[in-house]
């Protein structure tokens, strides 16, 4: 540099253009974003501060394509890969960014904090909002990629757990630029698909674990306005446990993955069928003691009736009148066993042939010691008489000590 | 009737089989039905197999159902 030359103020420029252009071509630089304005023309001016300094800056819209599409805002620590050069008509030196990416996964964290408090500001999250989920879904909608793991754990888990549904996946990617746009449209389609073809009873939208990155689709602004709006309820099953996502939040349930959204969407068909065995029991249990209490009604009446007929004439009456139950009571067993028959064929429910079913249950046999024909009366008992009594575990010898006929 | 349609009607047969003041006659026809109602829940739950469609759409409002080939 020539000192005796005086400079023009262009010439200047120009030439710390130069030096700086040379000296500082692919910087890294790391800031917070102060200010930033969006020109017409597509360029993104923005002003980048630390502590103690700033430096203005600009992205070229040429240069803005290449660029994944993160949100830019202000006051969001960003990394900018770039150089340096002077604005020759003002003198200015400024950083021209070809990259300028929010600061790792700390700031994607921040924006979505940032977005969650927006939404729920506006009542997206609100209790009120949350739709029931049918108890026993016959046709499951399943919003997620075909190829990940998230769609074969659901349909795993299903085919042992709730065979009767009906899984209709409607395909999407879940991850990169065209994630969120396909989710939404996958949620429109399933909407449609409801309303028009098969309806469905709810949706399992979500994917398998991936970073926060993978993952941000599911907190995207239109994503969660999407499930928001959706008609059909919705679970939402994003990663792993410990990842929250917005379309969790926005979600009528949140299942921490997609193996426990497909436990918490139906009901295990083994505890149905053992529900069904219990009311088969319960059943049983009510007509048996309906038709006991029935017969021992009809006996005493009949014996009230009898105690006015005077004479022998009882005798003769009443040894009919045996008769005549032992005949009622071998019919309704008759009807009972013809009515159970064709349960204990179709299944094996009903274990109502099973002779040791009523010792399990706590009732007991009696026979007179050395008879095989179980007591039913007191015709062959008196005081003194040895009994064996069978439980469901081992038997008893007892002897009577009173016989009471009541 | 669905699955849950039987299962309540079960419900509505046990309970109507345990009042006090049923006839015989109905008591046998109740009993009858709840127990056919319970073999058919039970044949469906066991005959079930999971049916698994993949929905596409290859223009705008026609869908096509597609099995899906999953390794």
């Amino acid at each position: 540099m020539n000192e005796e030359h005086v400079y023009t103020v262009s010439e200047l420029n120009r030439l710390a253009r130069e030096v700086l252009e040379t000296g500082f071509s692919g910087v890294w630089l790391r800031g917070e974003i102060s200010e930033m304005t969006r020109a017409a023309s597509g360029h993104l001016y923005f002003t980048l501060k630390d502590a103690d300094s700033e430096i203005g800056g600009v992205r070229f819209r040429s240069l803005s394509s290449a660029l994944a599409p993160v949100q830019i805002d202000q006051g969001m620590a960003v990394l900018a890969l770039g150089r340096l050069t002077v604005y020759e008509p003002r003198g200015r030196y400024q950083f021209i960014a070809s990259l300028l990416q929010p600061l790792g996964a700390g700031e994607l964290q921040a924006s979505i904090e940032r977005l969650k408090a927006r939404l729920n500001s506006e009542g997206l999250f609100d209790l009120g909002h949350k739709k029931p989920l049918p108890r026993f879904p016959r046709r499951i909608g399943v919003i997620t990629s075909p190829s990940g793991a998230a769609f074969r754990d659901v349909r795993s888990v299903l085919s042992r757990r709730w065979p009767l549904a009906e899984l209709y996946l409607f395909p999407t990617s879940v991850q990169g630029v065209d994630a969120p746009a396909e989710l939404i449209a996958a949620l429109d389609r399933a909407t449609r698909f409801s309303e028009r073809t098969e309806e469905l009873d709810v949706i399992i939208f979500g994917r398998g674990g991936g970073s926060a990155e993978d993952l941000a689709a599911f907190s995207d602004e239109g994503v969660v306005r999407a499930i928001f709006a959706c008609p059909i309820p919705v679970i939402s099953a994003v990663g792993h446990e410990i990842d929250i996502s917005l379309s969790d939040l926005v979600a009528d349930v949140r299942a921490p993955t997609p193996a426990s959204a497909a436990e918490l969407v139906a009901p295990e068909c083994t505890d149905l069928a053992e529900g069904v065995s219990l009311r088969v029991e319960q059943m049983t249990r009510a007509v048996t003691s309906k038709l006991l209490n029935r017969s021992e009604r009809f006996r005493r009446d009949l014996r009230s009736y009898l105690f006015r007929i005077p004479g022998r004439k009882i005798e003769t009456i009443e040894q009919r009148l045996d008769g005549l139950m032992d005949v009622l009571g071998r019919r309704m067993s008759e009807a009972l066993a013809t009515r159970t028959r064709r349960l204990t064929r179709a299944s094996d429910l009903l274990r109502l042939s099973d002779p040791d079913l009523p010792l399990r249950r706590g009732y007991s046999l009696t026979f007179l010691k050395g008879s095989s024909e179980p007591l039913r009366d007191l015709s062959r008992v008196e005081p003194g008489s040895e009994i064996e009594t069978r439980l469901e575990a081992g038997r008893m010898l007892s002897r009577v000590e009173e016989v009471i006929d009541e | 009737m669905t699955i849950e349609e039987a299962l309540s009607k079960l419900e509505e047969i046990t309970q109507n089989l345990e009042k006090e003041d049923l006839g015989l006659e109905e008591t046998i026809t109740l009993f009858d039905e709840g127990l056919g109602l319970a073999a058919t829940i039970k044949e469906q739950l066991e005959a079930s197999r999971l049916k698994v469609e993949q929905v596409l759409e290859k223009t705008h409002g026609t869908f096509t159902l597609e099995p899906l080939d999953l390794p």
